[in-house]
């Protein structure tokens, strides 16, 4: 088993070819099957959410990393946009009124439901790295079966 | 993506999509549907049987379009969680868009379907000619 760097230019034509590569990485980590659809969701959500909120168009590189610990994926993804933390973007708050529920990224909400860590750092150089972690079976956490 | 439409009469379509749907192509599914609307399409099942992956591009597309088909402006592309909003309110009323159908997507995209709570609002089908059959 072998980690797997990918860099990529920030458009969202490259997004395709990522999700290629997750599923080919995931399959090589030993992930489940069941497991890896889940996995490329929240990567593509996530340089989804780091080429048009991040980048916004201007010219940019993104870095994924992704490796096994232990019975989890872990992916590592890097970029050199402004600094973009996603504990600041607006929860779900399930018990707030529709109309007054604050704006926020879809992906991240949906990133928060399907990793059991999504963790960001701002670079000491400028830019944001995120770090995202599921499970490799498919059982034991909520949405890890898909 | 790979979109082909097959005309069941005047007012009702069917919309194949094969490959991935995602934020580089979800524009293009909502042009399709407006286009199709605008001839007089009034029915309009997506066949999802092809499509191997969405994102939640792809769903506030479908959303988008099922607002088209109930005769509303679609969403602002940028609008983020407003359109999720908007799903919610539609499922929290009981509001059906019978007008627009999905049909066979894939354990997946099922999956994304009820999380974000697409599928409380939208008919869901087996197959194409269930969801044709209403």
């Amino acid at each position: 088993m072998t980690a797997t760097d990918l860099h990529v230019e920030a458009s969202l034509s490259e997004l395709a070819r990522i999700r290629a590569r997750i599923r080919s990485a995931a399959g090589t980590l030993g992930v489940e099957p069941a497991a890896i659809g889940g996995l490329v969701q929240v990567v593509d959500e996530w340089v989804t959410n780091v080429i048009v909120h991040g980048y916004r168009g201007a010219a940019g590189e993104v870095h994924i990393h992704v490796d096994r610990e232990g019975e989890d994926i872990v992916v590592r993804i890097r970029d050199s946009a402004p600094v973009f933390d996603p504990a600041t973007a607006p929860a779900i708050d399930p018990d707030l009124p529709l109309e007054q529920r604050p704006l926020g990224h879809v992906g991240i909400a949906l990133i928060r439901e399907l990793c059991t860590v999504f963790d960001h750092r701002a670079l000491p150089d400028g830019g944001n790295e995120v770090t995202l972690r599921r499970p490799t079976a498919a059982a034991g956490h909520k949405g890890a079966a898909t | 993506m790979k979109t082909t439409i097959e005309r069941i009469s005047d007012s009702a379509a069917v919309l194949a999509l094969a490959g991935e749907l995602d934020a580089s192509n979800y524009q293009e599914l909502i042009d399709t549907g407006q286009n199709l609307y605008g001839e007089g399409v009034r029915t309009l099942v997506l066949d999802l049987s092809d499509l191997g992956y969405m994102s939640s591009s792809g769903v506030v597309a479908v959303h988008s379009l099922a607002l088209v088909y109930r005769g509303e402006e679609p969403h602002d592309p940028e609008a983020g969680w407003q359109a999720f909003h908007a799903v919610q309110a539609d499922a929290d009323s009981g509001t059906r868009h019978d007008s627009l159908r999905i049909a066979a997507p894939n354990d997946d995209i099922d999956a994304m379907l009820d999380r974000t709570g697409i599928n409380r609002f939208l008919p869901v089908f087996a197959d194409r000619d269930s969801a044709l059959a209403g």
